[in-house]
């Protein structure tokens, strides 16, 4: 048995807002953040539900910096700065601590997705090959992780992990195990994505994934385990947690929001878009088991689920296969149905939530679940938060593109 | 001088250089542009006038010398 591993302290820029608080409390009531958005222009462009967050770093990032930062990356920064503060670690205009090393973990897809669409619109539209010199600093997808590192001061290792979907997940499993095995105390972990941008969507909407607009309106398109999903709504945001070791802990005083004790990676060796239910199983008894818990102490999963009509039901025998009888005590729910699919910052996202889900002991619903699926057959939560004040653990799951899985084990302090 | 005062503008404006600084004189150095800013800077001075700098001309060292490369490849240029 390594260190103990604390969350504590949140930052997020959602599609739901800033405050982690009154995040929660909105997806809690099941109010979704999903709007009908333009994309491209009048002319050449497509109206869908989407996610967007209400977000712009204002005075929040000198303006010199955010002349090279991406929208991902200016999102972290601001993040990273509200999980800082939060914890208690360092206010706004100070230097991080000069002793010890704060790590970065995180977790993005994409990177600068609407940098790289400017580049391309240079050469191709324009014909020009003299794009912004700043383009490439701008669009790697360790931007996020680099910005925070440089604006905090933060010298500890400063990782990405591009793994699609389970991205953040993996970031904060990562970092999880760094600190529990000694090799750093804290760390901030989380993920970023933004690519909303007009290119992005039109290639996404072509590999036929998104939802289309529902008819109770565009806020009730993000259908997960309801016989009407059509596919999942295409979010952004950045979510950052900061992650200590008990030891660290004791030395100032602190409320930790959750403890993380357990992580599970597995890759399916399958295929490039379709799940597996053997890998996501593999995944979730390898976190269990590094837990080192009994299987029914889990209480709720908050499920990737992104709404797609094959994505849902495979999570559903995954769930099953690895649970046996206590699959149908479970609450499994996704969240995906009010904020979106954040790609690279969906784990984080939803670890979030799951951390306040276990502080406020509430369960938070999978929202327009109003026909559900036989094939979905457990308890999804459907529409309604449920309070649940004996709630002591819960997993959250992240199953990306190209077959890597990953869950996160959670406990209530 | 064409290009002096675009070149005293976007420093304030979007490099956010306190325009009290801002002085033929000055080199991009010392208004706190390092070497990504000093190529972005470039970059946005070749898009407003429509000219392109040589690598073997980019070696000025103050903004006055900075312009009169600028307007010598505006006035090149035939405009």
């Amino acid at each position: 048995m390594g260190r103990r591993v604390f969350i504590t302290g949140l930052g997020l820029i959602a599609p739901h807002g800033e405050d982690p608080e009154s995040v929660f409390d909105r997806i809690y009531q099941g109010d979704s953040a999903v709007r009908m958005v333009r994309s491209g222009t009048v002319d050449f462009g497509s109206d869908l539900p989407l996610a967007t967050a209400d977000f712009t770093p204002k005075d929040r990032i000198p303006k010199t910096q955010q002349l090279f930062m991406a929208r991902a990356s200016q999102m972290a920064v601001v993040a990273a700065e509200g999980a800082l503060q939060s914890s208690g670690l360092f206010g706004v205009g100070q230097e991080g601590p000069e002793d010890g090393e704060i790590g970065v973990y995180m977790g993005c897809g994409l990177g600068g997705a609407e940098i790289l669409q400017e580049g391309y619109r240079t050469y191709f539209v324009r014909q020009s090959r003299r794009g912004r010199p700043s383009t490439v600093p701008m669009i790697m997808a360790s931007g996020p992780a680099s910005h925070i590192s440089m604006r905090f001061g933060l010298h500890g290792p400063t990782h990405t992990y591009s793994i699609a979907c389970a991205s953040s997940t993996v970031a904060i499993g990562e970092a999880f195990r760094a600190i529990r095995d000694g090799y750093l105390d804290t760390a901030l972990s989380g993920g970023a994505e933004a690519m909303l941008n007009d290119g992005s969507i039109a290639a996404w909407e072509r590999l036929g994934v998104l939802a289309s607009s529902h008819t109770d309106g565009p806020e009730a398109s993000s259908r997960p385990f309801d016989l009407e999903r059509t596919g999942f709504v295409l979010g952004e945001g950045a979510a950052l947690l900061v992650l200590e070791a008990e030891s660290a802990l004791q030395e100032r005083a602190v409320d930790p929001i959750a403890e993380i004790i357990g992580y599970g990676v597995s890759s399916d060796a399958f295929s490039l878009t379709e799940p597996h239910a053997a890998g996501q199983e593999a995944a979730m008894r390898s976190a269990i088991t590094d837990a080192d818990i009994e299987r029914e102490e889990v209480q709720y999963v908050n499920a990737h689920a992104t709404g797609t009509p094959s994505g849902d039901p495979i999570e559903i025998e995954a769930i099953k296969s690895i649970f046996e009888d206590h699959a149908s005590n479970l609450a499994v729910s996704s969240t995906k149905s009010v904020h979106g699919h954040l790609v690279g910052a969906s784990g984080a996202l939803e670890t979030a939530i799951s951390a306040i889900a276990l502080q406020k002991g509430r369960i938070p619903p999978t929202a327009n679940l109003t026909h559900p699926d036989p094939s979905c057959d457990l308890d999804c939560v459907p529409e309604y938060g449920r309070e649940a004040p004996e709630l002591t653990v819960a997993i959250s799951n992240s199953f990306a593109f190209g077959g890597s899985n990953a869950t996160l084990v959670l406990r209530k302090v | 001088m064409r290009a002096y005062p675009y070149l005293a503008e976007v420093l304030a404006d979007k490099y956010d250089v306190d325009e009290d600084k801002i002085r033929p004189e000055a080199t991009l150095a010392d208004l706190g542009l390092d070497s990504l800013m000093v190529v972005e800077f470039l970059f946005d001075v070749e898009d407003e006038f429509d000219i392109e700098v040589p690598d073997d001309r980019a070696e000025f060292e103050t903004l006055d010398e900075a312009a009169t490369l600028i307007d010598e490849l505006i006035e090149a240029k035939g405009d």
